[in-house]
């Protein structure tokens, strides 16, 4: 009995470790990303641009893809984040914490971040479909004039921060930081979205929220308490869009300017990338993030001026001939076979 | 005590009365059948009990304890479970997520592994064990409604509504469908209504009870027999030769 | 002085309204029947702009003649699209929807650069002013309110007295009852999307009769925002509802400004977005269906 006990449980084990096989694909990309940036200096601003795609598709997706519910403001949350940096900075940068502030910054960013998605969030998820996509560019619109209108952190002047960096931790060690380490940590949040994605696929959330993609109604009718778990991704993705800002613009361009961290664009941009993936996937934000950032700097090396003209149809087929995106339609392909372990 | 009991519940939109004070009691482990014709609030009568809709009026009472104001997935976890006429499977999950989504989050609410095999015995009960791991949203009409009895099945609710489960059926089909509600119900103690436009024979084999609605009252409430030899059943569906249609 | 500034303010902001408004219809009549929000609005607004540009500037031509061109030009556009894109989109996810009128807006406007440059044009049509006790108002604005009510007008009766316009409300209204009854819904998809890019372009000469200078490809953005709030007012889905929505919005737009610049310490032209913004948040929360409610 005891003997047939233990075998059950170190089969769960394996389970449960096999579980996880999906994020091996996405931290390979990560991983080679990080490599070749290392591994070809000159390559680092395409490897940064590439990663700050995919870590915004990968944060987005959990609220996007997963719920299917569409926020146009989501940039508001990496502003926020961006803001939490430069308060952060601005705050700590005299307390001799040296590099230290800048973890005050991430944290700080994470927590405006999340405090907005919870308002927003419990006020604005009680509506459906376009009411919410639009209720949400109102958010993101609303706090970008009212910065601007009200004067607060600087106005439209926005904040600069660079001086405060170097006299916190001297210009050698703010150098490496707003080059290199911004950029990994950017890295690290695509990891930990992936994480989460996962996570949440494979517990009852994961459920919870294909069956409110669905049909929220009847998910409803079936015990699911919709509201929460819409909420729960909501904060989830919020607070990885927090962290992003934080670093990826907040750190590393030492500066905030309410028009740029406002600006409606990157939604779209995280829109189209996990789209091409394949939404509600886990594989598909990191594929979408890649190939969008590639043909982005492609397009705008080979025709510079036109590479939006040559990318818009390019969308359009993607979107009638693909609408499931790239990892959408190949798990489909690969239903049955040994590969679907690894993709999800 | 009475499993469910409604008292004087009325649901209005706008001008048009779906339910008119309805009175209603329904006994642990019962086998009834509702019948109506189309646009008799039959529907809407659903909707209030799992909380789809509140009623403007009367109160609804489970086991005891009044949930006229609970929303619906509260309702779920204390034991009322439903289909839908159209059926609504979660089309890009496949069968058994559909089905293990019911006991996840139905009255017992149990965890993802247990829900999985909770699903798969059910999935086997109804018939689509072949299907398990297809997409649902590419199974023929029928075989989603199969989805739907089996995932309200997953949620072990003590009561089951059922929508319209055996129109389309073949013959066969429905009687080894009453086969198995029946069954399910005497194992699980699941007092299961069932619901049905037009009057079939397979009511008065399924049900013990039959209630008639008209216009968003209750016209009879009688044992099935009796029920629909009345003559203001017969009246309701003038026309219609009830006992052979 | 101040009271004769704000109603000075106030009968620009009632024209520019009926503009706004009369900008929106096609946005709601094409979600109204297919539920999909167009995204990429604004670049049609501003195709609008340069057809009347191009009208006026090449070829010497009043840009009233480009009232009927832009619609005929936004009508098969409109078709295009819909035969080649949204009309294979009408089961997909919202996501995807959106995104297609997206990239569709963002095509309009490379498609724009591309034959125009990405430079500020601008022209100016003459045609004398009229002098009220507090303000002056060109001609052209006048042209354009009277317009843009004449358009109202034109698509109320379409709706309400033809038989394809009676169609595509009982569409509106319930899209498998219409089928039932026999009224090809496909069609009316069609038909409700070139309709509404026809409207929109057709606007977008007519707001030049208002403001003809800063035309730009990328100008769009700023008034599918304006568009979505105005949506929300009037109650998104009614075309009707858009005219109204437009007006009050024109309104008050132009009012809290006058009002925000006595406010010292702030700038009140983003104060006045906020505003905007807010209102539209407060309407989507306490009365989603629209502040008007109209049909």
């Amino acid at each position: 009995m005891i003997s047939v006990g233990k075998s059950v449980n170190s089969q769960q084990s394996i389970v449960n470790i096999k579980k996880y096989f999906p994020l091996l694909p996405v931290y390979g990309i990560y991983l080679l990303l990080f490599l070749i940036g290392i591994i070809y200096p000159e390559m680092w601003s395409v490897v940064t641009l590439l990663a700050f795609y995919c870590a915004l598709g990968q944060a987005f997706n959990i609220f996007l893809g997963m719920t299917g519910y569409v926020d146009f403001g989501y940039v508001a949350f990496l502003g926020l984040g961006a803001y939490g940096m430069a308060l952060g900075i601005d705050v700590s940068h005299q307390t001799g914490l040296n590099i230290g502030i800048i973890f005050i910054g991430i944290i700080l960013g994470l927590l405006m971040a999340t405090l907005l998605s919870l308002v927003v969030g419990a006020v604005a998820l009680r509506l459906r479909g376009a009411y919410f996509a639009i209720a949400t560019i109102g958010v993101n619109e609303g706090f970008r004039y009212l910065i601007e209108g009200a004067k607060l952190w600087g106005g439209s002047e926005g904040l600069i921060y660079f001086r405060q960096l170097n006299e916190a931790m001297g210009r050698e060690k703010t150098n490496v930081i707003v080059t290199f380490w911004a950029d990994v940590f950017v890295l690290v949040i695509a990891a930990i979205s992936a994480f989460i994605t996962l996570y949440y696929m494979r517990s009852k959330i994961g459920y919870a929220l294909t069956a409110l993609r669905e049909d929220e109604d009847a998910a409803k009718v079936m015990g699911i308490n919709v509201t929460k778990y819409k909420i729960l991704a909501f904060i989830t993705s919020a607070s990885m869009a927090g962290m992003l800002g934080a670093t990826s613009w907040g750190l590393k361009y030492t500066h905030v300017f309410p028009a740029d961290v406002f600006e409606i664009h990157y939604t779209v941009e995280g829109i189209v990338i996990i789209l091409l993936g394949g939404a509600g996937t886990l594989l598909g934000p990191a594929a979408g993030g890649l190939l969008y950032g590639l043909s982005k700097y492609w397009l705008g090396a080979m025709f510079p001026g036109i590479q939006l003209l040559i990318f818009a149809p390019i969308i359009l087929i993607i979107i009638v001939a693909f609408p499931e995106g790239i990892v959408g339609t190949m798990k489909k392909k690969i239903k049955g076979t040994v590969l679907e372990r690894y993709i999800a | 005590m009475a499993l469910l009991k409604l008292e004087n519940v009325t649901k209005r939109f706008g001008g048009l009365v779906a339910v008119d004070k309805m009175s209603l009691e329904i006994k642990e482990g019962e086998f009834i059948g509702i019948v109506g014709p189309n646009g008799s609030g039959k529907t809407t009568l659903y909707n209030v009990i799992s909380g789809v809709y509140f009623p403007e009026n009367g109160s609804i009472i489970f086991e005891g304890s009044d949930i006229t104001k609970l929303p619906p997935y509260r309702r779920a976890h204390l034991g009322i479970g439903r289909t839908f006429q159209i059926p609504r499977p979660f089309s890009s999950a496949t069968v058994r997520e559909n089905v293990a989504v019911g006991a996840m989050f139905g009255r017992l609410s149990v965890n993802v592994e247990e829900s999985l095999e909770t699903a798969d015995y059910y999935i086997g009960l109804v018939g689509l064990k072949a299907h398990r791991d297809k997409i649902s949203g590419a199974l023929t009409p029928t075989e989603k409604k199969l989805i739907e009895i089996a995932r309200a099945l997953a949620m072990k609710p003590k009561l089951l509504l059922l929508d319209e489960v055996m129109a389309g059926m073949h013959p066969e089909s429905i009687e080894k469908m009453i086969r198995l509600l029946k069954e399910v119900s005497e194992e699980e103690k699941i007092a299961i209504v069932s619901m049905v436009e037009h009057i079939m024979r397979a009511v008065i084999g399924f049900a013990k009870r039959v209630i008639v609605m008209y216009r968003g009252a209750k016209l009879v409430d009688a044992p099935a027999q009796e029920a629909l030899n009345d003559p203001r059943v017969i009246e309701v569906y003038l026309g219609k030769g009830i006992r052979d249609a | 002085m101040l009271l004769q500034q704000l109603s000075g303010n106030l009968t620009q902001g009632l024209i520019l309204g009926a503009i706004y408004g009369m900008a929106t219809m096609g946005l709601n009549l094409i979600f109204g029947v297919m539920k999909i929000v167009n995204v990429g609005h604004g670049a049609f607004i501003m195709l609008g702009t340069f057809v009347s540009f191009a009208i006026f500037t090449y070829l010497g031509l009043t840009p009233i003649v480009a009232i009927p061109l832009a619609f005929i030009v936004g009508f098969a556009l409109g078709s295009l699209f819909f035969y080649f894109i949204i009309g294979k989109l009408t089961n997909a996810p919202e996501l995807n929807s959106l995104l297609a009128t997206f990239a569709i807006g963002m095509l309009i406007e490379e498609v724009t650069k591309f034959i125009f440059g990405s430079e500020w044009r601008g022209f100016t049509w003459d045609v004398g002013r009229v002098t009220l006790p507090f303000t002056v108002l060109p001609i052209t604005k006048i042209y354009a309110f009277i317009i843009s009510i004449l358009v109202v007008i034109a698509l109320y009766l379409w709706l309400r007295m033809t038989r394809s316009g009676t169609a595509l409300r009982a569409v509106v209204e319930d899209k498998e009852g219409a089928r039932v009854c026999g009224i090809n819904v496909d069609r009316m998809y069609a038909l409700s999307f070139s309709i509404g890019i026809g409207l929109t372009v057709m606007s977008g000469v007519i707001l030049t009769f208002f403001i003809s200078v800063g035309l730009n490809p990328y100008m769009g953005g700023a008034y599918t925002l304006r568009a979505f709030v105005i949506a929300v007012l009037g109650g998104l889905g009614s075309p009707l509802g858009a005219f109204f929505g437009g007006v009050i919005f024109g309104l008050v737009e132009n009012g809290s400004y006058t009002l925000l610049s006595l406010i010292p310490g702030i700038e009140p032209f983003s104060l006045t977005r906020f505003v905007t913004f807010f209102i539209l948040l407060i309407i989507l929360l306490v009365r989603p269906t629209g502040l008007l409610g109209v049909k």
